[in-house]
């Protein structure tokens, strides 16, 4: 009999089949639908934030970012064969085909120009110097110089974009956003990110805010900028007549009604809000003596220059980012506009190097004579190099350079980075890279394993993929590592 | 029971079919992560087919005992029983192999046998099937037997490690592998050599797991000349061609790569030293460079106390002091303080439950006392503690060195003078010292430098004594000035002296007025102010035009229309008492004209005595911005009865100048006035100087003064 019945099931047809298979497929659909990490891998790429993952060399950066792309050839990327073959036409071999930018699209002729200022071996590292930057050079032993960065935006918007939030497309969180993501502050009465800008002499270019932005991350990580007038964070002061009591008073009440509000809708960023007035009540009394400079002593101002006194100013934000991070924020970046030489590099090179030089040496010794320098890594550089043509008129006097992408110069100090190397270089035109290059992702994934985290690990979900700062790409670069 | 055997054996011969498929493909198969899951059963199930197979080989021992058909019926039975258990065996094996971490040497032998004894079990069953000689199907199940032997020794050894069975009874050498050697030496030996070359099996006589006897040599002689890596046998073999008959490791086994030839060439060239340590190796050295690429020694240095609960690291965190972890999972702590006014007595002494655990302490700026220092010298497990600007004197200095495991110490901002610091450093082991801002000189701090090699001794870095230049002085009131307003300039260097003129004369430390409290002025004037001070050179001049509101017209008309581009607010801009930026050109403050000439008609109701007309004009010669060539002032009672009353040619400049507000006044006879026409016509050709000679210059005009 069960024979029979055996037979009976065994005859299965085309019909049945399809039938049953659509019905047991569909039930594992639904298993997914009611269980979405039904077949899913664990989540073992999510680390707890607020840590660093592994031991950090680095707790705090400051990121002296040089808005309009210093040139490289004119400050630390020596190439003597450009001034021997000055005026003589760029090779095609040597061009391979790099696209050109709108600016010198329409130019017949690409006359190679090498640095009109001289350039020199410093310390004990032999690193190579332009004339315009004389401090720095006295610190060379201290700074690890990378020649091979790279890069595949031309234009100022999508590689500053590139550069702050690690894709061309915007909306994405800044560099410091993920620190602040990722480990917090440091000292909770201080935000974790502080944003200082400052306007040079020569051709300036924008910096937008998109650059300090937060992102899709939660808005309490996005970058606080202070401003450039004598009172660098408005409105801290109490009104005449009220005391820090009464402002305690009010800010309980309303957390209270904020949270009220919370429970009914439920949105994170109320929360945000009142985290945010709970800063800025403890900042009331952290920032106050931060900004004021008049207790600077004179061997600090001669450090930096008389200009570190006057709020605005490229050595005044330097010094503040020294005392912001001496204070334990975690992210400070700095924006000095004003680099983008497309022409009269011999008028705007002097005085743009004139207005860094001496403070960033300076922001370097101090926080080594302070003992932080171990722990804080300071970074310098821009968003892309400069073309070794010229672009415009090229004479005796004068010439000017466009942007150039794939190869440009930036350096780091502090913070776990070997001192007194060059990591990295450029083929003698100054044109290509021949060895080590680091892209723009490797140097974000470098600076967070620095910090102590694994770039593939610190990431965020966001539109159903998960988000990091170096996207699908980046390697630590262990070279410039000590 | 035939029809289930007889889809039992198709199923079998399906999934063998399967597996040899998965296996050919193996680099481009992809497991989902539920066939991770039955891979790991593989450990369970692979004691099925073992189970089996024996009792196969066995019963065919006794299969006289038995009548033939039941035991036939039997032996069958078994035969499907292993097969089937040996087919899912090795198809979970395969998925184990594939999903684990496993070497894909290692683990080649263990996967062959494995599958061919699944293969022959059901080959046996096959034979069994159609009643084949017995003699077929003892030598097969015998064959079967030996290969799930080699199979399952592989695969123990896989789990389990070489040596397994014979461990207790071996030799134990205290594992301490800090020596080189063991670290990464060893290692590389135990995987390509060691087969080989151990205490049962010396090929060549040579044995390498015991120091003594690698020392000693084989029968060919000492492996090694310690110091001589190339003249060395060991390494000579190595470098051989590969299908010489002494090249090492032999030609079809795992071969050494590059890495860890150099590896073993520089432990040789080191001397070939089993007991060397790591820390007796500089960080430059080549060994340990080679080393630390190809193993990674682990850095991260394992502390001896237990860590703290996080609730309890949760409760010491307050707004002024930060405790949290040096990294995830880690024991040691990092406290850090902030804002000095809430630093008091109990601050220190609050972080007592976790004295053994603070690795890194930063007490930057805060007061601390004597008892301070005290409670600070009980945290016996500091490794780096920053006290800039604490105030702590000499005397609180020697109570720090109960601090043994200190590296890392910042005393930058102290009254702390030489000879404490001395016995501190005498006392310690540090590797790094900040004397910044100390009373440690320049000289003391180089002797210091020659006294303690080991030690990195930071003191003053910024030592250029050239004088400097001053920034220039700060204009407070930066609009244009209120009747009787006064004219405010600050300078923040404290101590430093403002001088001025009005007259367009140059200050310097000794011309022109100086600055002690905010000057009056009456009408527009250019000021130009410096900064001085003893010690500094005087800073560059300001030049800036101050502007003074004057009686200001009821209405303005524009009754020549400014260039598209640069329309600002119209006729209102001209009133509006905003000075304009000589850089930002498209702000409301201008109006630009090119083409036309400027020409504004302002009311004054009721009319009004006005002696003096100020114009004020932006110079931007960059951007082809001059002043007007000419400016006229019309006047009258109405519109209509206008009379021309002065007409003013504007002096032109000879070469570039700095971009400026400037302006241009006109004086008027003594009259009232209810109707002022202003006309200033721009530059009709640019000067020979100008990079655009010969063009229409620009003429940007922001505000108009009556006074």
């Amino acid at each position: 009999m069960s024979k029979e019945f055996l037979e009976q099931r065994l005859h299965i047809t085309r019909r049945h089949f399809l039938g049953k298979l659509g019905l047991g497929l569909g039930s594992v659909a639904l298993g997914s639908l009611l269980i979405p990490d039904l077949f899913t891998a664990p989540e073992s790429l999510q680390q707890p934030i607020g840590l660093p993952h592994f031991a950090p060399k680095a707790k705090r950066i400051i990121y002296l970012f040089q808005n309009g792309a210093p040139s490289q050839l004119e400050s630390f990327d020596y190439k003597p064969l450009l001034n021997k073959m000055a005026g003589e036409e760029l090779p095609a071999s040597v061009r391979m085909g790099q696209r050109l930018t709108g600016m010198t699209s329409g130019q017949a002729k690409f006359p190679l120009v090498g640095s009109y200022f001289k350039f020199n071996q410093y310390g004990k590292s032999g690193a190579w110097v332009s004339e315009l930057f004389p401090n720095i050079a006295k610190i060379a032993d201290d700074i690890c110089f990378v020649k091979s960065m790279h890069t595949e935006a031309i234009n100022h918007d999508p590689a500053l974009t590139f550069m702050q939030t690690g894709a061309q497309q915007g909306n994405r969180p800044s560099m410091g956003a993920w620190m602040s993501y990722g480990l917090g502050s440091e000292n909770k009465n201080l935000p974790a990110f502080c944003v200082l800008l400052s306007r040079g002499r020569g051709n300036g270019q924008g910096v937008y805010s998109k650059l300090w932005t937060n992102g899709f991350l939660d808005s309490v990580h996005q970058g606080v900028q202070f401003s450039s007038s004598e009172e660098r964070v408005l409105y801290l002061k109490d009104p005449e007549g009220r005391d820090r009591a009464d402002r305690r008073r009010m800010l309980d009440q309303l957390t209270a009604l904020n949270e009220l509000n919370y429970q009914e809708f439920g949105d994170p960023e109320i929360q945000t809000r009142i985290q945010q007035y709970e800063m800025a009540y403890r900042m009331q009394t952290t920032v106050p003596d931060l900004t004021d400079l008049s207790k600077e002593s004179d061997s600090i101002i001669k450090m930096y220059g008389a200009d570190c006194l006057v709020p605005g100013t490229y050595a005044a934000n330097c010094l503040l980012a020294r005392k912001l991070s001496e204070a334990g924020v975690r992210f400070v970046q700095l924006y000095h506009q004003g680099w983008d030489q497309h022409g009269n590099m011999v008028g705007e090179m002097p005085l743009q190097a004139q207005d860094v030089d001496r403070a960033t040496a300076a922001l370097v010794m101090d926080l080594k004579q302070r003992g932080l320098l171990d722990e804080t890594l300071v970074i310098w550089g821009g968003e892309f190099g400069r073309t070794n043509y010229c672009q415009g008129d090229l004479s005796k006097e004068n010439y000017g350079r466009d942007h150039h992408p794939r190869s440009y110069t930036i350096w780091m100090a502090g913070g776990g980075v070997k001192p007194g190397i060059t990591y990295g270089e450029t083929d003698e035109f100054g044109y290509n890279i021949v060895r080590d290059p680091v892209h723009v992702n490797d140097f974000h994934a470098t600076i967070l394993h620095l910090m102590g985290l694994h770039h593939e690990q610190l990431t965020y979900k966001h539109l159903g993929r998960r988000y990091r700062l170096t996207d699908v790409a980046g390697k630590v670069v262990d070279g410039i590592i000590a | 029971m035939k029809r289930t055997t007889s889809v039992l054996v198709n199923g079998i011969f399906f999934l063998h079919v399967l597996l040899l498929f998965l296996v050919v493909f193996e680099d481009r198969v992809q497991l989902p992560i539920g066939l991770h899951v039955v891979g790991r059963m593989h450990v369970l199930l692979l004691h099925l087919p073992i189970g089996f197979i024996c009792f196969a080989v066995l019963a065919l021992f006794i299969q006289h005992q038995f009548k033939s058909k039941p035991f036939q019926r039997l032996f069958h039975f078994t035969l499907l029983l292993a097969s089937l258990s040996a087919m899912v065996t090795a198809m979970a094996g395969f998925f184990l192999a594939h999903s684990g971490d496993y070497d894909a040497e290692q683990i080649q032998l263990h996967q062959r046998s494995g599958l061919a004894v699944s293969l022959l079990a059901y080959g046996l069953l096959l034979i069994n099937t159609y009643q084949v000689q017995q003699n077929l199907i003892r030598l097969g199940s015998g064959v079967t037997f030996i290969l799930l032997l080699v199979a399952g020794h592989s695969g123990a050894t896989l789990t389990h490690g070489e040596n397994f069975i014979w461990e207790p009874v071996r030799k134990q050498e205290p594992l301490t592998a800090a020596t080189v050697y063991q670290a990464a030496i060893e290692p590389v030996l135990e995987k390509k050599c060691f087969s080989c070359h151990n205490e049962s099996k010396a090929k060549g006589k040579l044995v390498m797991t015991s120091p003594e006897r690698f020392r000693q040599g084989g029968e060919q002689g000492k492996a090694w000349i310690a110091g001589n890596p190339d003249s060395s046998r060991m390494i000579q073999y190595i470098h051989l061609p590969t299908d010489h008959d002494h090249h090492m490791p032999p030609e079809g086994k795992p071969q050494l790569t590059e890495a860890e030839v150099l590896l073993l060439e520089a432990w040789i060239r080191s001397g070939a030293n089993f007991q060397l340590r790591w820390t007796e190796l500089p960080e430059t050295d080549s060994l340990r460079r080679l080393a630390e690429a190809t193993f990674t020694i682990k850095k991260t240095t394992t502390y001896s106390f237990d860590e703290v609960p996080a609730e309890v690291i949760a409760k010491l965190n307050t707004p002024y002091c930060s405790v949290f972890p040096l990294y995830q999972g880690s024991p040691a702590l990092q406290a850090d303080f902030f804002l000095p006014e809430s630093f008091d007595r109990n601050s220190l002494a609050a972080l007592r439950p976790i004295r053994e655990q603070l690795v890194v302490m930063n007490l930057n700026k805060m007061p601390l006392s004597g008892e301070d220092v005290t409670l600070l010298s009980q945290f016996e497990n500091l490794e780096s503690l920053n006290l800039n600007m604490t105030g702590i004197t000499d005397v609180a200095l020697p109570s720090l060195a109960a601090l043994s495991k200190l590296k890392s110490l910042a005393l930058s901002g102290n009254p702390v003078s030489h000879d404490a610091v001395v016995q501190l450093l005498a006392s310690l082991n540090l590797t790094k010292i900040y004397l910044w801002n100390t009373a440690v000189t320049q000289s003391e701090a180089t002797t210091l430098c020659q006294q303690f090699p080991d030690t990195e001794i930071v003191h003053v870095l910024f030592t250029d004594q050239t004088t400097q230049v001053l920034s220039k002085p700060i204009l407070v009131n930066e609009g244009v000035l209120k009747p009787g307003e006064e004219i405010q300039l600050k300078h923040p260097m404290p101590g430093a002296v403002i001088r001025y003129s009005l007259d367009g004369s140059e200050p310097d430390s000794i011309q022109g007025y100086e600055y002690q409290a905010p000057i009056p002025v009456q009408e527009s004037v250019v000021l130009k102010s410096r900064a001085c001070r003893e010690g500094w050179y005087c800073s560059p001049v300001l030049e800036t035009t101050i502007f003074v509101a004057g009686i200001k017209p009821t209405q303005a008309t524009l009754l020549t229309a400014p260039d598209k581009k640069y329309r600002g607010e119209g006729a209102s801009s001209l009133i509006d008492g905003r000075k304009g930026f000589t850089d930002i050109l498209n702000e409301p403050s201008w109006l630009g004209y090119r083409e036309n000439p400027f020409e504004a008609m302002l009311e004054f109701k009721p009319a009004a005595e006005i002696k003096k007309v100020v114009l004020s004009y932006a110079n931007n010669h960059g951007s082809y911005l001059m002043p007007p060539a000419t400016v006229e002032v019309w006047a009258g009672s109405g519109p209509e009865k206008l009379k021309l009353i002065t007409t003013k040619k504007v002096d032109q400049p000879s070469g570039y100048e700095m971009q400026r507000l400037k302006f241009v006044s006109l004086d008027l006879q003594p009259g009232t006035y209810g109707y002022i026409k202003v006309v200033a016509r721009p530059v009709a050709r640019l000067p020979e100087w100008h990079s655009g000679k010969g063009q229409k210059g620009w003429l940007f005009i922001d505000e108009l003064f009556f006074y």
